[in-house]
């Protein structure tokens, strides 16, 4: 049962076509990854699929079951490519908001255990302006995890972490699917990419090239296709 | 219920905000003082026409400074896209607009509050701080309907290019009727007269009313 | 018959309608007996303060009609409106001067509907300011919409302000007396003729912004 389907979505934006008739039906319990190089209209389709971004053309549907809190938004999670943090406020600060905002309570232990996971207890009480650009991103990323979504949008969550957190990352977004969460990420980075997909989506120039499961679809054959679309003469 | 957990919860986020940085009320209290300073170079007020010129003064003084203040809460939401944590969380529209109106009407009620003190003490009018509570209800109605066009707009300007540059010029045309209500009934307060002054009142409440309700629909639009 | 022939047969009527009208108004109205020929400037001045708030009104109706449908044939009604009204109030503005400069002896006065109409136009600039900020057509479409809702709503609160605010300062009053039933004729013969006018000048305009955004889509998708 689709979750959201994009029905011939286009989208202009500045001037350039950045997509153009993508039709997409996201299932429950999905993970998609989207690939493709620069500008090839993976952030914009993010930002329509979460509802921030209309489409100049065609249609977003979401399942009813997503309006339950009244705006579809109200059941998904998004990161963007900026951390949507109070930069004045501190960690906690910003954590214990977005837990109220939920009409949650007594959240002390899950924040604790969620700040501990991803390295930031220690600063809990550091305002976010003197976070390193690290620990900002995950700060965003915990935010997400504690809201407990229906569904999860990931534009480039990897970006300014090293090593050593990716793999908390990525083992977070695991655990998502295990929750049976639909999860929508969108990376440059092709192994993490592949890892935490089991659809992948490949995006070029504002079409969608190609939409294939994982036992479609071995890694080697998508870094196999970005290095033709890079080839000079293309 | 959740409408009010949810306007409380963002209320006490936009004071937390501002104990912590100072930045708006600072801004519009100093840009309030400059103000009053101008004025005097420009009229040349002595102790007889103060009398006359002071509502006109402070209700200009509390547009602009009121404007460029809620401008900058404005600002501090789209800095880092703040805002979409709101957005992303079952916190609806309309909480999200009232409790912006409420953080915005407190830091401009404060403005608005040392504004008529520095007025009274800069141009020895002592006047002011006595009937400071007859001003209190226009005062109120007033601002709240700055409080309204302005968070209203400040939503719609900070995403344009010209970026809260844009607020004055859309914002003062609208509040005009508030301009004159609120200068019309401190005038009428300070000189103690009180015809037609029940009809000033009137009309800051309509002002008010309408455009609550009507921003209460449209505001969703917005986000 | 269909859309094209009606707007035709619109051109065709206003090009007997207007020489006819500016004849009206310049050959057959009676003169008026204090303020003499100027006061003919008054005919085009009604009607175009008329048209000015028809204007505005598609703004409004527009704007309201695109947040329901998010069609942006809506926005299209809506920016074309605002353009023939910013236009015929500035109009207002400077015939009213050129009015009031022999008649009173100054060039601006604060009579409610001359700041009614002043405000007004203040919005109509502020509304394309703020369309020349945003990029995405969408989010243009549904900020001035909200903008135009606003603004439109504003316009009857700002005249009842202006009006007790004046009766505390009480001003010039516009009309002298009765009206002379000739003049009555002429100056509802004007309003029918403008109001067509701004019809046709709406349609007009209109078909040439669908052909700029549909060559604007072309050209983009010519570069790709």
């Amino acid at each position: 049962m689709n979750m959201i389907k994009l029905l011939n979505v286009g989208k202009v934006y500045h001037s350039r076509p950045a997509l153009k008739c993508v039709d997409l039906g996201i299932e429950d319990g999905t993970m998609l990854t989207l690939f493709g190089p620069n500008g090839a209209g993976k952030t914009t389709l993010l930002k329509i699929l979460a509802g921030i971004m209309s489409p100049s053309e065609g249609r977003v549907i979401y399942s009813p079951e997503l309006s339950r809190h009244g705006d579809v938004r109200g059941s998904i999670s998004y990161l963007g490519h900026k951390n949507s943090l109070y930069n004045e406020l501190t960690v906690l600060e910003n954590i214990n908001f977005v837990f109220r905002l939920f009409g949650r309570k007594n959240g002390k232990e899950a924040i604790e255990k969620t700040l501990r996971e991803f390295g930031l207890w220690e600063r809990r009480r550091d305002p976010v302006r003197e976070l390193s650009q690290g620990m900002k991103r995950r700060l965003a990323i915990a935010k997400g995890f504690i809201t407990d979504s229906r569904i999860f949008v990931f534009d480039e969550p990897f970006t300014g972490l090293d090593l050593r957190w990716r793999d908390t990352i990525l083992s977070g977004i695991r655990a998502l699917k295990a929750k049976r969460k639909t999860t929508i990420t969108c990376t440059h980075l092709l192994e993490e990419g592949y890892e935490l997909g089991n659809i992948f989506a490949f995006f070029h120039r504002g079409s969608l090239l190609f939409l294939k499961r994982r036992d479609e679809i071995g890694l080697n054959e998508i870094k196999e296709r970005f290095r033709l679309l890079e080839e000079p003469g293309r | 219920m959740k409408f009010i957990n949810e306007t409380v919860t963002i209320v006490r986020k936009d004071i937390l905000l501002e104990l912590r940085g100072k930045e708006v009320l600072s801004l519009m209290t100093f840009l309030s003082l400059l103000l009053l300073v101008i004025f005097n170079f420009a009229l040349d007020l002595d102790k007889v026409t103060v009398s006359d010129f002071a509502p006109g003064i402070l209700w200009v003084v509390f547009a602009f400074s009121g404007i460029i203040g809620m401008g900058r809460t404005s600002m501090v939401e789209r800095d880092e896209d703040a805002y979409l944590s709101i957005i992303f969380s079952p916190a609806s529209a309309e909480s999200f607009f009232t409790a912006k109106v409420i953080s915005n009407l407190l830091f401009l009620l404060t403005m608005e509050v040392v504004t008529v003190l520095l007025f009274a003490v800069l141009f020895d009018f002592e006047k002011l701080v006595v009937f400071f509570p007859r001003l209190l209800p226009s005062l109120l109605l007033g601002s709240l309907g700055f409080s309204i066009i302005g968070t209203l707009f400040s939503f719609l300007s900070t995403t344009s290019r010209y970026g809260e540059f844009l607020l004055p010029f859309l914002f003062l045309p609208v509040v005009a009727p508030i301009l004159l209500g609120g200068v019309t009934s401190m005038d009428k307060i300070l000189s103690e007269s009180s015809e037609g002054f029940s009809k000033w009142m009137n009309i800051l409440i309509v002002f008010d009313v309408m455009y609550m309700v009507l921003s209460l629909i449209l505001f969703i639009h917005l986000l | 018959m269909n859309r094209r022939k009606a707007a035709t047969v619109l051109y065709y009527i206003l090009f007997v309608m207007i020489p006819l009208d500016f004849f009206l108004i310049f050959m057959v109205a009676p003169t008026e007996r204090i303020m003499g020929d100027v006061q003919r400037i008054f005919y085009l001045h009604i009607a175009l303060a008329i048209n000015s708030y028809l204007g505005f009104a598609g703004v409004f109706i527009g704007g309201i009609l695109f947040l329901r449908r998010k069609n942006l044939f809506w926005d299209t009604v809506a920016y074309t409106s605002a353009e023939i009204g910013v236009l015929f109030s500035t109009l207002v503005i400077i015939t009213g001067s050129f009015w009031a400069r022999p008649v009173w002896n100054v060039w601006w006065t604060w009579d409610p509907r001359l700041v009614t109409m002043l405000i007004l136009w203040f919005i109509y600039v502020g509304y394309f300011l703020l369309r020349k900020g945003i990029d995405d057509v969408v989010r243009r479409a549904r900020y001035s919409a909200v903008l135009g809702i606003i603004g439109f709503l504003d316009v009857p609160v700002v005249r009842l302000a202006t009006k007790w605010w004046r009766s505390i300062h009480p001003r010039l009053s516009k009309e002298g007396g009765g009206l002379d039933p000739m003049m009555v004729k002429v100056m509802l013969f004007t309003i029918v003729t403008f109001v067509l006018f701004t019809v046709s000048l709406f349609i007009f305009r209109f078909r040439i912004a669908r052909a700029e955004e549909r060559v604007a889509v072309i050209i983009k998708n010519m570069e790709e």
